[in-house]
């Protein structure tokens, strides 16, 4: 996999300070992958994220960006936040329009597209954000979690190359927090570089493939988190927590003198590997569009009526909104510890997710658990 | 605040804001160039039938306040002129209230009551604009105008900064509350300083992090619009001159027709 970014050595401190935010800075992100920034407070995650998007330039050091370094003018500028989208912590320091859809469109329209082409987008974000009713609404009218919506529309609607998501469920509620790790999942689907930065360490977890850890403005471990874990002292060093799944997995494991590998990460995967499961429920996983879902539901649920339900992604979520779904939120999860439950369900999905699916029933192959898994496409 | 939703859930909210602003400046320039005292009265009228409809018949009490204390300084300025009238005309009540003449004439009754008039046909017709145009839509005219891109971005920008700094210092002022921070008058002083600074102090913040912020969402200078509010046809100025000459001729049609002193003569007794 190529890099999409990588920093060496880069050094930043902000101006009339002596204190380095990025002391010596080295850092690769593959690109279309999931990555994690984790750290303390104050460690330069976000300092490190506008250093990936120009705003800030290092004082020493260089950050490639598809291999080269990037130019700090204002078309070098241009052309990388042409594919470099950022959600910020605060909302409000990134909302500058007055109305919900003026402000999702301001980005798109700054990359000089044209109206019909920015209405489809705007549409579209405001659609995976839940926001469509609010479309016409002043900002000032919204709530702190519907501006953190508006804000991730915003960023939506830039249809990047590279997402950078600071905190994006600070401030959330938990179905929201899901919802906005579903729209992580399919951007990575759709091939974008996904970055995340969270305090969240029990919900990235589920998700990420690489985890950076920020300690002192240098990158302290870069790669699958475990090895990261493993190591107390130099998490409680860095100013982190261990996720509950990993604590669980590391003493159960020790109490029963099992293998510690294969890690699981999901409820799913921990059930599997010390649930006793022998036999798999049914899950059928039956993919949708927003238009086709609700036939294919009606079609379905005819012959399945003791089948427990599940959505997962928004257009399905959205045309299914008047279906009686048991799992709405964290679905796919849920469904699949169903079935190693030895329980029956079914899986509503926006089609994207496909490979999400498979890359789950791979997990827990790996872990020894065979899914029972029907896929309706 | 309630200005604001006010304007967004008013019923002529989608209609042309340079427009509107051209009909409400026809019908005040009409109002003060007429001296038939119908003429004001009538645009007054518009005004109130135009935010009647604008606001549903559901003007907030803090609104109606405010329309309210405008009023009652009119009355106050309309009573000072018709109280000062011109010594050689004779008098309708003459009197003396402390070290002040009172000398109210005909004239000064009858003028008094014109610029009542025009006075509160004017804040009806802004407030009846003021209640049914947001400032962005007010902005965005402005820019069809080729106003300046500098003065309608700082338009959009200080609209939508004040109401979060204002937000801010409420929160701030709250979380005061919840520390006792009005537990008495120096005190509560001592507070809403704090808040103040405070707010301040953040609002260079917020500066600095939304300039990062702007760069990051490719700002070149310029605020696009991505749904522009509609704009002004041929019939609003039709509509707009056919009124205001309208109303015009009716000015000079009946000036001298509604003597005010004399419809009030009979109650006070005064020989107009």
């Amino acid at each position: 996999m190529s890099e999409i970014f990588r920093m060496e050595n880069v050094t930043f401190a902000h101006p009339n300070t002596s204190r380095n935010v990025l002391n010596d800075m080295s850092l690769s992100i593959e690109q279309g992958s999931r990555n994690a920034i984790l750290g303390a407070n104050g460690a330069g995650k976000t300092t490190l994220f506008y250093a990936l998007t120009g705003v800030y330039k290092p004082q020493s050091g260089t950050v490639y960006n598809n291999g080269e370094p990037i130019e700090y003018t204002k078309d070098g500028l241009r052309k990388l936040r042409s594919d470099v989208a950022v959600i910020l912590q605060n909302p409000d320091e990134q909302i500058f329009c007055s109305l919900v859809e003026e402000d999702i469109a301001f980005g798109p329209l700054n990359l000089g597209l044209d109206k019909e082409e920015v209405a489809v987008r705007v549409a579209k974000a405001l659609r995976d954000v839940r926001m469509t009713p609010y479309a016409r609404r002043p900002l000032q009218q919204l709530s702190g979690g519907q501006r953190k919506r508006v804000a991730i529309a915003g960023a939506l609607a830039m249809n990047p190359k590279v997402m950078i998501m600071d905190e994006p469920t600070a401030g959330l509620d938990p179905q929201a927090s899901m919802e906005v790790m579903e729209l992580a999942e399919k951007l990575h689907l759709q091939g974008v570089t996904v970055l995340i930065s969270t305090h969240d360490i029990d919900l990235v977890y589920k998700w990420v493939d690489n985890s950076h850890i920020i300690y002192g403005g240098r990158i302290e471990y870069s790669g699958p988190v475990e090895e990261f874990y493993s190591d107390p002292e130099r998490v409680y060093r860095c100013g982190l927590l261990t996720p509950s799944v990993f604590n669980m997995n590391r003493d159960i494991t020790k109490i029963d003198g099992l293998n510690v590998t294969p890690y699981p990460r999901n409820c799913c995967e921990f059930t599997a590997k010390f649930g006793n499961s022998k036999k798999s429920g049914k899950l059928i996983c039956v993919a949708g569009e927003e238009e086709t879902v609700a036939g294919k539901y009606e079609e379905t649920m005819k012959d399945l009526s003791g089948y427990t339900t599940g959505v997962y992604g928004s257009d399905v979520r959205h045309a299914l909104l008047d279906k009686n779904i048991d799992f709405q939120f964290d679905a796919m999860d849920l469904c699949f510890t169903h079935a190693v439950e030895g329980k029956d369900s079914v899986l509503f999905y926006d089609s994207i997710y496909l490979p999400t699916i498979k890359e789950q029933v791979d997990k827990l192959k790996a872990i020894g658990f065979d899914v029972d898994l029907e896929v309706v496409e | 605040m309630e200005m604001d939703e006010l304007a967004y859930s008013s019923r002529m909210v989608d209609w042309a804001p340079l427009g509107k602003l051209f009909l409400v400046l026809a019908l005040l320039i009409v109002g003060l160039i007429t001296d038939s005292i119908l003429v004001p009265m009538l645009t007054f009228s518009i005004g109130m039938i135009l935010m009647a409809y604008s606001t549903n018949l559901k003007v907030p009490t803090l609104l109606l306040l405010a329309i309210g204390e405008a009023v009652l300084i009119m009355v106050l300025g309309s009573g000072m002129i018709s109280i000062l009238g011109d010594h050689s005309q004779p008098a309708l009540w003459e009197d003396t209230l402390l070290w002040f003449n009172i000398y109210m004439t005909e004239q000064s009754f009858n003028q008094a009551w014109l610029i009542f008039f025009r006075a509160i046909a004017g804040v009806t017709l802004m407030l009846s604009f003021a209640c049914s145009t947001p400032i962005p839509y007010l902005s965005f005219a402005f820019k069809s105008l080729h106003c300046p891109n500098e003065i309608t971005e700082l338009i959009v920008l200080i609209y939508r900064y004040a109401f979060l700094l204002l937000e801010r210092f409420l929160v701030m002022i709250d979380a005061a509350q919840c520390r006792l921070g009005y537990n008495g008058p120096m005190t509560a002083m001592r507070s809403y300083g704090g808040a103040m600074a405070g707010t301040f102090i953040f609002s260079m913040e917020l500066a600095e992090k939304s300039e990062a912020a702007l760069a990051c969402r490719n700002y070149d200078g310029t605020f696009p619009i991505f749904r522009e509010p509609q704009k002004m046809s041929i019939l609003w100025v039709i509509i707009a001159l056919g009124l205001a000459v309208g109303l015009y001729y009716v000015g000079e049609y009946t000036a001298g027709w509604v003597n005010m002193a004399k419809l009030f003569a009979p109650l006070f007794g005064w020989d107009v």
